[in-house]
């Protein structure tokens, strides 16, 4: 890259607008890899948890075993397997963006499918009951019943989730991908300051968690007030 | 023509036996009550009527065909037979109208329209159409069972089966949902109630169904039951019922 390659031969030196200008490119990057690893991570924290509690027997102990497994190894163990073990025969952990999406992913899955399990055990069976009553199918029971309830229930948890993978986003810089923290450090080598870069880019994690993570528990809890859940 | 019947129905839990060897037939147009004291079977009887529960042994007939046997769909036939709780379970994240309409369209697969149109008829008749858009948490107990009633009657069942509907219920919100239930009594649905509100088992049941430890004591008409049971349990029991 241009602009770090000259960065190795003179200090460079920039007003505080335009490093935090700087810093501020990386945020679509550092939030688009946040957002898609929730995604991913909803859409399997979802299927697991419903597994978990309403699968038949050797798929509940996969489900489980994933939960496990991915709630005990640290993102960059598996964010490294992926990109330098695996990178090597699958094309797609070539791309260290997408490795990190999935490796972000894959963790909160197992976070999430926590997040649900807890919120379906608190909707009260007779939720289930009385949607067979009906003739419901189980999963249009699953689909129209206890998914919408269980996603009311999950708001405030989902929302510390979401904070979780913005500040864990960052990992991904360790193998190449150009977000925030990635950013700082250009910064701070360009600039060898060792203080501004560091203290301009956790300030804007805070603005980028706090506001979000608060008003989703806030939004959250006001639901579950309001309908009684 | 019975629509609901059982045969030597037996439910066991681990070593509970919950119901045992009953059978019970309830024809069309008919209102039958079951009463008898807490923990005396009576929920497990509906639930397995209700095709809610398996029962462990004995036989379940649905318009005389054996529901078990011949391995029926049983969400096809639990959509013809209602059931009412006793405890609250209108669904939560949905309004009275979506309660009610829920069924019509993902069960009986109305459309929009029709379900919206069919859920507003049946809140009609227990006089919750003004409150079709109100969402359970802001509805007293007597309005979500009468919601709850709706959303059976609109599937237009067979048969309803009520288990102490009014249970839960403070003594002042009974009288609506009781109310509504004599209407349906009134209109020659086919009803199995459990309750022990006696004054109204008196009016609307063709039969009453006394029932202890899992076993049906005694049967007879509401007459003698409030005169002279024959049993020394029955009596007992409508004594301390009766005050």
């Amino acid at each position: 890259m241009e602009f770090s390659r000259s960065i190795s031969l003179k200090r460079l030196t920039m007003t505080p607008i335009e490093q935090l200008t700087f810093l501020l490119r990386a945020v679509p990057i550092t939030l688009s890899i946040s957002l898609l690893s929730f995604l991913l991570g909803l859409t399997l924290g979802i299927i697991f948890s419903f597994i978990r509690i309403y699968g038949i027997a050797p798929l509940r102990y996969i489900a489980d075993g994933y939960e496990k497994v991915f709630r005990s190894v640290p993102v960059l163990s598996i964010m490294f397997l992926l990109y330098f073990g695996l990178g090597g025969y699958i094309p797609i952990f070539k791309d260290s963006y997408l490795t990190s999406v999935i490796a972000l992913g894959l963790v909160s899955g197992a976070n999430q499918s926590q997040i649900f399990r807890s919120s379906i055990g608190s909707i009260g069976r007779s939720q289930m009951l009385a949607a067979t009553s009906l003739g419901l199918s189980s999963f249009k029971a699953l689909r129209h019943v206890i998914l919408p309830q269980a996603l009311f229930l999950a708001v405030p948890g989902l929302g510390s989730e979401i904070a979780l993978l913005i500040k864990d986003s960052s990992y991904s810089f360790i193998i190449g991908v150009l977000e925030l923290m990635k950013h700082t450090d250009i910064l701070r080598a360009a600039t060898r300051s060792l203080v501004f870069p560091y203290i301009a880019s956790a300030l804007i994690y805070v603005a980028l968690t706090f506001p979000l993570a608060t008003y989703l528990d806030k939004w959250g809890s006001k639901k579950k007030r309001e309908l009684g859940l | 023509m019975n629509v609901l019947e059982c045969k030597n129905l037996v439910k066991v839990y681990g070593k509970v036996v919950a119901v045992k060897n009953v059978s019970l037939g309830i024809g069309r147009g008919e209102t039958k009550v079951i009463f008898g004291p807490s923990g005396s079977g009576k929920s497990t009887l509906l639930r397995c009527l209700g095709l809610l529960e398996k029962p462990t042994s004995g036989n379940i007939y649905f318009n005389n065909v054996d529901v078990y046997a011949t391995k029926q769909d049983l969400n096809k036939l639990r959509a013809k037979i209602g059931f009412v709780f006793q405890e609250p379970s209108l669904f939560r994240h949905l309004t009275a109208l979506r309660n009610v309409m829920l069924g019509l369209k993902h069960v009986l697969g109305y459309s929009e329209e029709e379900s919206r149109s069919k859920a507003m008829e049946a809140l009609r008749l227990v006089k919750m159409e003004d409150w079709a858009n109100y969402y359970p948490a802001q509805l007293s107990g007597g309005q979500q069972q009468r919601v709850g009633i709706a959303r059976a009657i609109a599937m237009d069942p067979e048969i309803i089966l009520f288990d102490e509907p009014t249970a839960a219920l403070d003594v002042e919100l009974k009288w609506e949902v009781i109310s509504v239930m004599k209407d349906l009594a009134d209109r020659g649905i086919t009803m199995l109630i459990a309750t022990h509100e006696l004054r109204f088992a008196k009016e609307v049941a063709d039969e009453m169904i006394f029932m202890d430890q899992g076993e049906i004591i005694e049967i007879g008409d509401a007459e003698q039951f409030f005169t002279s049971p024959t049993t020394e349990r029955a009596r007992r029991f409508m004594a301390k019922l009766l005050g």
